[in-house]
């Protein structure tokens, strides 16, 4: 499989805090992979730098070829970040939003047209689509963000514990949808605190503690390795 | 570009809210209600005022006197009353501010050169400051009547002098020099027409510059609050271009926000200064002192203004980034007001030239300074300094933007916050 994104030795630090500690990993074409971990295990740090929020204190991240230190602005035209506490401006309409977004990827009338069939076929809102952000309930507002950040068909989407807030329904159609894109050739970097979902929706996973990635492999190939039912069993293994 | 002009889009209509719109016509409409009772008011004020008059004398003299009011500016209103106090009961019931009482006697007492002293009452019935002022036309009574009363006493005693002369020997002609202009006028009415002028400027200013500000750093901290500026950060358009529209939004919103509450303000202003200003007749002579602005002086002041307005958005771009969230936003604001308070009461009460060095130099590192002395310095023809000012001010601009967007394209646009509890700046 290609690799879309390469990540080699990435460091992260906040003054005399290592927030992450030489973390190195690859993310084929199509491929969903997962980083899971606890809070401050790092995870949030790594999509964050990828998505070029932050700037790496040391190591290489690549994406499609792209250099993230010398070429960020071409990772942007490559990706799209969702971030765990996303939100989307209140006083605009869905519909706005979504066309307000789809304007920085396109200036093609037909594409950007193109783009919102797309996001409003992800997000499932129909004629609230019409409505105010503000009036929007938590799992309505992330189903937008979902329906923006797929709708370009980037050649990576990052996305922070995806199904956060959501119910159990509203999870469960979030995943199909992701698990569908990726389907679809759009690369998936994910983290989530929920090992169901890393589970279901996963082709690979890093186990990542302190800033350092553990151990990493398919859910399948960990669960056999470390003879665990599930990924927490996983994970508590491979922290010992 | 189009991508720009897609936020810069984006970015007004989020600053141009329904709740903007009515704020700025509510005040405009509340402005112009107050302007028109005010100029409603002045007009009374400086128009013919009635005076009560109780005449207990009836002697040539007391009404000479009465004559003398009527061909200043008031209209004398005999009272029919037996006593000062029945005159008293009966204008307190009525409209008039001012009793004269001319007791019996009084035509003799002043042949006899020991004058009775003449009674004044002046009802004040509140205390705005139209109502002050009519009360204040006993002023201009009393010394109207001393001037006939001192006049014909001198013509009784000197037929054949000139009361006037004798009374201001001296004569004095007034000259203002500025440049090298002169005309004859006294300082203190120039003084007074130029700042009745140009007092607006400042406050324009001011004005533009605390809303524009307020706007960048609510529009930045807003973004933060509602996890929006994330997301916008990682799509395909340059940080500088994001701090850019953020700005321009900012200025063009604010430039809009300013001229609606100047119209407002002017006509309020005109309602009270308005015909003041017409009386005093000084109008032409500034020109002829150089002391109004022409097309390409108003051209300078203009980019003066403007280049203070980016130096304040750029200022409060940085500002902007150190909040959290909205609430933190409203304070942030306060570096930007003592910078523009500042200069603006030094120049208001002293003269920047005779300042100590210290404050000379406080005064001229603040960029918003040389804005505010922009209209004196060319009424002065000291279009050099103007130029100084606006090259300092386009430099300290230049390195604010390289700063603000040196910080929008590193961590510190989601890092970089200001905890007021330990009073530092944690990266």
């Amino acid at each position: 499989m290609a690799s879309v994104l390469s990540v080699e030795n990435l460091k992260k630090s906040y003054g005399q805090l290592e927030a992450v500690k030489g973390v190195s990993f690859e993310v084929g074409h199509g491929e969903i992979f997962a980083l899971i971990g606890p809070n401050g295990a790092g995870k949030t740090t790594t999509l964050r730098i990828v998505a070029t929020l932050l700037t790496p204190s040391g190591g290489k991240v690549t994406l499609q070829g792209h250099d993230l230190k010398t070429q960020p602005e071409k990772i942007r035209e490559d990706i799209s970040y969702l971030p765990e506490e996303a939100g989307a401006y209140r006083n605009m309409k869905g519909q706005d939003y979504l066309k307000f977004m789809a304007g920085f990827y396109s200036e093609d009338p037909a594409k950007t047209a193109e783009y919102l069939k797309r996001a409003e076929d992800i997000c499932g809102l129909g004629p609230r689509l019409k409505d105010k952000v503000g009036t929007y309930s938590k799992g309505m507002v992330r189903k937008l963000l979902l329906g923006r950040a797929l709708m370009t068909k980037p050649a990576m989407s990052i996305l922070d514990e995806p199904t956060s807030g959501l119910d159990v329904i509203n999870s469960l159609e979030v995943r199909e949808i992701i698990r569908g894109f990726a389907g679809e050739g759009i690369s998936v970097l994910l983290s989530s605190h929920n090992m169901l979902e890393i589970e279901f929706l996963s082709d690979r996973v890093a186990l990542i503690d302190k800033g350092v990635i553990l151990d990493s492999g398919t859910p399948a190939g960990l669960k056999e390795k470390y003879k665990a039912n599930n990924l927490e069993t996983v994970f508590r293994s491979a922290l010992r | 570009m189009k991508k720009f002009t897609h936020l810069l889009v984006k970015e007004i209509r989020e600053l141009v809210t329904k709740q903007l719109i009515f704020s700025l016509v509510f005040t405009m409409a509340l402005f112009y209600f107050i302007g028109n009772v005010m100029k409603s008011e002045v007009k009374k004020a400086i128009g013919k005022q009635t005076i009560a008059v109780l005449d207990q004398d009836g002697s040539e003299l007391s009404k000479s006197l009465i004559g003398t009011l009527q061909m200043g500016n008031y209209v004398p209103k005999a009272i029919s009353a037996a006593t000062p106090e029945e005159a008293i009961a009966a204008v307190r019931a009525g409209t008039e501010n001012v009793l004269l009482v001319i007791p019996q006697g009084f035509g003799e007492s002043v042949s006899a050169l020991s004058p009775k002293p003449i009674e004044t009452y002046a009802f004040i019935r509140s205390f705005s400051m139209i109502g002050i002022r009519r009360s204040e036309v006993l002023k201009g009574i009393i010394s109207a009547m001393n001037s006939y009363v001192s006049d014909e006493y001198i013509k009784k005693r000197l037929p054949d002098a000139d009361p006037k002369r004798l009374k201001n020997p001296i004569p004095i002609r007034e000259f203002v020099s500025i440049q090298d202009r002169r005309a004859e006028v006294s300082a203190s009415a120039i003084a007074g027409f130029i700042s009745t002028q140009t007092m607006m400027i400042p406050i324009i200013l001011m004005m533009i510059i605390i809303y524009a500000s307020q706007m960048v750093i609510s529009a930045i901290a807003m973004e933060k609050q509602n996890k929006t500026l994330e997301t916008l950060l990682t799509v395909p358009i340059s940080r500088t271009s994001i701090v850019t529209a953020k700005m321009l939004a900012s200025g063009l919103v604010g430039l809009l926000s300013a001229v609606f509450y100047m119209v407002g303000y002017r006509y309020f202003m005109t309602g009270i200064t308005g015909d003041f200003q017409a009386a005093s007749g000084v109008g032409p002579i500034v020109k002829e002192l150089g002391l109004s602005l022409s097309g390409s002086s108003l051209i300078v002041l203009g980019a003066s203004l403007f280049m203070a307005i980016l130096c304040a958005l750029a200022m409060a771009t940085i500002l902007g980034v150190l909040a959290e969230d909205f609430r933190s936003a409203q304070s942030l604001i306060m570096p930007v007001i003592l910078l523009v308070m500042i200069p603006y009461f030094l120049t208001l009460f002293s003269d920047p030239k005779t300042l100590s060095l210290p404050a000379k130099v406080l005064l001229m590192a603040i960029p918003f300074s040389h804005s505010f002395l922009a209209v004196q310095n060319m009424f002065l023809g000291e279009y050099k300094n103007v130029i100084f000012g606006m090259l300092y001010m386009a430099a300290f601009f230049t390195v604010l933007v390289i700063l603000a967007g040196r910080i929008f394209s590193s961590d510190k646009v989601l890092t970089m916050k200001l905890r007021w509890g330990k009073k530092k700046v944690v990266l």
